[in-house]
């Protein structure tokens, strides 16, 4: 399943709905799926801001797919070539407390998923999201 | 999934009355701005309690984090504090990740919280 969206919040709420959808329909684990939600929201919402700026004429796609032993979410976009995955840790600094928080979104992506691949192909990024799901349809 | 946003006042208690705020639904990147335009109003007053109650809340984003850490932020030069209650396992989850990293302080204040509420509680009993 693809989508192709604008670069708007809105769009990425409907793409989490959409996944949300998709999840359920294919009896994916609550935990699992809200997981997948959560990166998913940050990814897109990263592509937004960031790579297209909020510009609503500019559009970028996500594809949903369930291969039974896991779900991938690729997020394709036109923006400048970045790799989410070489984003540093956030260091603790001396007085560390609330420092700008830009690297939150990313340590929650790391989090719940199980693998993040970022790949460069002409003018585009591809952003695959995976998570294992481990009998995913035998459980309850 | 939209947001709905509750602001209720508590009455009648001037040292340790606080500004609860009620979240139902999901606060993510296309809702979190309006939740930091209905903030607004609250902070720049002289509330120095703000007490989220998360029990609604289904799905929360680093979007929606980062309006709770500017609301912490400003309360605490105040001398006040937010605190987060009643959250469901998944909210919850994500808060212990974000107390896991480094450089994270927002939320590593529950105990201060549970000592910051019985307090209350006692208050209000000795009202009574």
């Amino acid at each position: 399943m693809t989508l192709k969206l604008h670069a708007t919040p809105e769009e990425v709420m409907r793409a989490v709905e959409a996944l949300q959808q998709f999840g359920q329909a294919r009896q994916i684990p609550e935990k699992a799926l809200f997981g997948l939600t959560l990166a998913l929201e940050e990814c897109a919402s990263n592509i937004v801001n960031h790579a297209l700026r909020r510009d609503a004429r500019q559009m970028f796609r996500v594809t949903l797919e369930h291969t039974g032993s896991a779900m991938v979410i690729e997020l394709r976009d036109h923006g400048p070539a970045f790799d989410p995955t070489q984003a540093p840790v956030p260091e603790m600094e001396a007085g560390g407390d609330d420092q700008p928080p830009g690297g939150w979104g990313i340590q929650l992506v790391r989090r719940y998923t199980d693998e993040m691949r970022h790949t460069r192909e002409g003018e585009e990024n591809i952003l695959r999201l995976t998570k294992r799901l481990v009998q995913a349809t035998s459980h309850k | 999934m939209p947001l709905e946003i509750l602001i209720l006042k508590t009455v009648g208690d001037k040292t340790l009355g606080a500004v609860t705020v009620k979240l139902t639904g999901s606060l993510d990147t296309a809702t979190a701005p309006e939740l930091e335009r209905q903030l607004a109003p609250v902070l720049a007053g002289q509330t120095k309690h703000l007490v989220f109650d998360l029990a609604q809340l289904k799905f929360i984003s680093s979007a929606g984090l980062r309006v709770f850490s500017m609301a912490r932020k400003q309360l605490k030069e105040r001398g006040g504090q937010a605190s987060f209650v009643n959250m469901q396992p998944q909210i919850q989850e994500v808060f212990e990740i974000m107390k896991s990293l480094p450089g994270v302080a927002i939320f590593k204040d529950m105990a201060e919280l549970d000592a910051y509420l019985a307090a209350r509680q006692r208050a209000h009993q000795e009202n009574q």
